[in-house]
């Protein structure tokens, strides 16, 4: 019974998020509208945590596996891969480099940048 | 000899989702066996699945369409995957109430700045749009940056093979910069993790001390929910203001 409550809050808000998705003809993606959905429902707290965990703690524990397929589908792309590849190196050395120093200078400026064990 | 497939059973396709699990299950539990962060990092289970599988279908000449088509099980099962992800998020709310609006704004300004970055580069590179749209939405986890990307027009499985990469440079080289720079507090190096280098970077911020991973979690689980918000709004104003 837990099992098919805890499946039944992710699905629904899965389908209304793809209701209003389609209503609104919308790009945005409706499973991330689900997400914020069901978090405002925790929030509120007319979702409880131990009547979604029984379903949501297993599907997160392995969903490194669903999201296998489609990154192998880079393999279709090879030949842009192989024509811009100093394009996609700087982006994978900058995008992470300059958010680093940005991210913790900004939060070192907040709570310094001394270890505060 | 140019097309393989024909030799191979079509009735062996039905092996390709019992084939991925246990594949992934096998690396995962070697690499739960690993101790050392480095290594650990290496040894990344989804990384080395996807190598594996994309070898695999490159080397035997297999179309990536059938195993798409095969394994459509789990790429359907991502979706009701990443709305359980407002459990982590809930449990990290309640941790960080404190602290929510320093964390809540430095993410954010994480995220716009790591768009920009890339929007600038697709710029200087003069990249086509789809690789442009491709790179906007790195700074976040794999499910998110696929659902992201496709709704820009990019190639999201491109983008999900950069942020893994992304998150192998965060886990090796991370902490070596934020030293470098001289940010040792606790807070900022997971906050700074959390927000650029995702799942990947977090396993490697739990490694390095346990209160940066806690706060690298937060952080990883905001960028979640704020990468879901910025960047597809964020990315059609730079089209259309810099381009």
């Amino acid at each position: 019974m837990k099992y098919l409550l805890s499946s039944a809050i992710i699905l629904l808000c899965l389908a209304i998020s793809k209701f209003i998705m389609h209503l609104l003809d919308a790009s945005f993606p409706a499973p991330l509208l689900a997400m914020v959905l069901l978090l405002t429902l925790l929030l509120l707290g007319i979702v409880k945590e131990h009547q979604l965990a029984p379903c949501a703690s297993p599907i997160l524990n392995v969903m490194p596996i669903f999201f296998i397929p489609a990154g192998v589908g880079f393999i279709e792309h090879l030949g842009l891969i192989k024509s811009h590849w100093p394009f996609l190196t700087a982006v994978i050395l900058l995008v992470p480099l300059s958010s680093l120093i940005l991210v913790a200078s900004l939060v070192g400026y907040f709570k310094g940048r001394a270890n505060n064990d | 000899m140019t097309n393989l497939t024909t030799s191979i059973n079509p009735s062996l396709w039905w092996l390709t989702v019992p084939f991925i699990i246990i594949l992934f299950i096998a690396l995962r539990a070697v690499n739960l066996k690993i101790n050392q962060s480095i290594l650990k990092s290496l040894t990344n289970p989804v990384f080395l699945s996807i190598g594996i599988i994309a070898l695999l279908l490159v080397n035997l000449k297999l179309p990536y369409s059938q195993f798409a088509s095969h394994s459509q099980l789990l790429s359907w099962l991502l979706e009701p995957a990443i709305v359980a992800l407002a459990l982590p998020l809930y449990q990290q709310f309640m941790h960080v109430r404190k602290n929510l609006l320093l964390i809540v704004a430095t993410c954010s300004i994480g995220i716009v700045n790591a768009t920009l970055v890339a929007f600038v580069l697709s710029i200087l590179f003069a990249v086509p749009s789809q690789l442009s749209a491709s790179v906007a939405a790195l700074s976040v986890t794999t499910p998110i940056t696929l659902l992201v990307t496709d709704s820009l027009g990019g190639i999201s499985s491109l983008a999900a093979a950069m942020v893994i990469f992304i998150g192998l440079l965060g886990a090796l080289f991370g902490f070596i910069l934020l030293k470098l720079v001289k940010i040792y507090n606790f807070e900022a190096q997971g906050i700074a993790i959390g927000t650029a280098c995702h799942a990947i970077g977090t396993a490697a911020a739990i490694a390095e001390h346990p209160k940066i991973g806690a706060f690298s979690s937060v952080a990883m689980a905001l960028s979640a929910l704020l990468t879901a918000v910025i960047v597809p709004l964020l990315y059609p104003i730079l089209v259309n203001t810099l381009l």
